[in-house]
């Protein structure tokens, strides 16, 4: 196979187990956060109704970093739920910042140049695009 | 509706779908938004948002078992990204803006036809087991998108090489759309790209898909949530029960006929997407 020579050949195993770690970290924080922050919440809101729950958006007001520092240092649970939700999409895109190192120690630059583009992307949606249509 | 009632069907409904989609590899997304806009009365950004929580928390629980066999293709993978990432941004800025118009009815009735899209893909993979006669392009060559793994199967090491680029970047952008306009993870479409185009096997079609899945959905998520479309008590006990659900399937049922499943769970996604489509029409 004479393009195996010019191929940059597997990632190195490190790649793999970061990754993976990555993952289970990431997964197992986000879901600790939600699951004790849901039955916090239930048990302090006893009266709710899917009605209330479903016409008002209980984290509004904790979606900017400021907001939701100073929620979490209230005790807010609404800001608790917030960065659950926000530990379960940070997962992925530490995956790709993983990917960025990964490709750069291997000597492959256009591929940590997309990897990098990937990136900027992904938080330009949270950090620009999402903020500008709320 | 009691809360705390509300919040455990949202689990019980989490929990199948993860289940369902781990062994059918449809992803969570197309059982969940439909049963979430239909039976909880959930509105249509809030309902994406909430869609797109649950495949991220699908591809995490899932994607260790992929990294683990070296089956996910990170170069092929992340390569394809810059075609899907936008999508899903453009997709989900457009389901903010027609819900903001007042055409949710019309975004019911194109999920119904993306449902609908998405069931032929389901019945039967026609993707090649192994390939063969791959004549990677020049991007390919390029950036090296070819690799190798182990089939358990087979007993052996399988080479592959990725082919015509150009046309599963459009594809990939299609995909991403359809993700972050309707919550979904568009894995059918993904496969689609990744077995017909880059003529990949379906062991790492599957794989590099899943992990895919989970950075397309982070984009449309980024935009939702952050402009206020995911409601933690929707989507926080439908994220978990997923996970909870996608375990199950992955770990403890591998084993069970995926045919079954799809035979039992097809007709159900059929009279989901008939559902939507007639509340899109204004119908009872």
């Amino acid at each position: 196979m004479s393009a195996a020579s010019a191929a940059p050949g597997p990632l190195p195993e490190a790649a793999y187990r970061r990754m993976t770690i990555v993952l289970r970290v990431g997964l197992g924080v986000a879901l600790a956060i939600l699951g004790g922050g849901l039955v916090a919440y239930l048990g302090t809101h006893p009266d709710a109704t899917s009605a209330q729950a479903l016409a008002s958006n209980p984290i509004l007001g904790y979606l900017g970093l400021s907001g939701l520092a100073a929620g979490l240092a209230a005790g807010s649970l609404e800001a608790y739920l917030t960065l659950g939700l926000l530990a379960l999409l940070v997962t992925p895109i530490l995956r790709v910042v993983t990917g960025i190192y990964f490709f750069r120690a291997h000597g492959e630059r256009a591929m940590s140049a997309i990897t990098l583009a990937v990136l900027a992307l992904l938080l330009l949606a949270l950090l620009v695009v999402g903020p500008l249509i709320r | 509706m009691d809360l705390g009632l509300f919040v455990l069907l949202l689990l019980v409904t989490g929990g199948i779908a993860g289940l369902v989609g781990s062994l059918t590899g449809l992803g969570g997304g197309v059982i969940v938004i439909p049963i979430l806009v239909v039976l909880f009365g959930v509105d249509f950004p809030t309902a994406a948002g909430a869609g797109l929580m649950t495949i991220l928390a699908t591809s995490s629980t899932t994607g260790a078992a992929y990294l683990r066999e070296r089956l996910t293709d990170l170069r092929i993978g992340m390569f394809l990204e810059i075609a899907t990432v936008p999508g899903a941004i453009v997709g989900s800025v457009a389901t903010v803006f027609l819900a903001h118009a007042n055409l949710d009815d019309a975004l019911l009735i194109a999920l119904g036809l993306v449902l609908f899209a998405i069931v032929p893909g389901s019945i039967s993979r026609r993707g090649e087991e192994l390939p063969s006669g791959v004549v990677p392009d020049a991007r390919s060559q390029r950036l090296g998108l070819e690799g190798r793994y182990h089939d358990s199967a087979l007993g052996r090491d399988v080479d592959y090489r990725a082919a015509q680029t150009d046309p599963a970047l459009g594809v990939m952008f299609g995909a991403g759309v359809v993700s972050g306009m309707f919550g979904i993870g568009g894995g059918v479409f993904k496969v689609l790209a990744l077995e017909r185009f880059l003529r990949l096997p379906m062991k790492v079609a599957t794989a590099t898909s899943n992990f895919m899945i989970g950075v397309t959905a982070a984009a449309g998520a980024g935009v939702l949530l952050a402009a206020g479309y995911v409601n933690p008590l929707v989507a926080a006990p439908v994220a978990i029960g997923t996970a909870a659900g996608a375990y199950l399937g992955s770990r403890i049922l591998p084993d069970l006929a995926n045919r079954t499943v799809r035979l039992v769970f097809l007709p159900v996604l059929v009279l989901l997407a008939i559902e939507v489509i007639l509340r899109g029409l204004g119908l009872p």
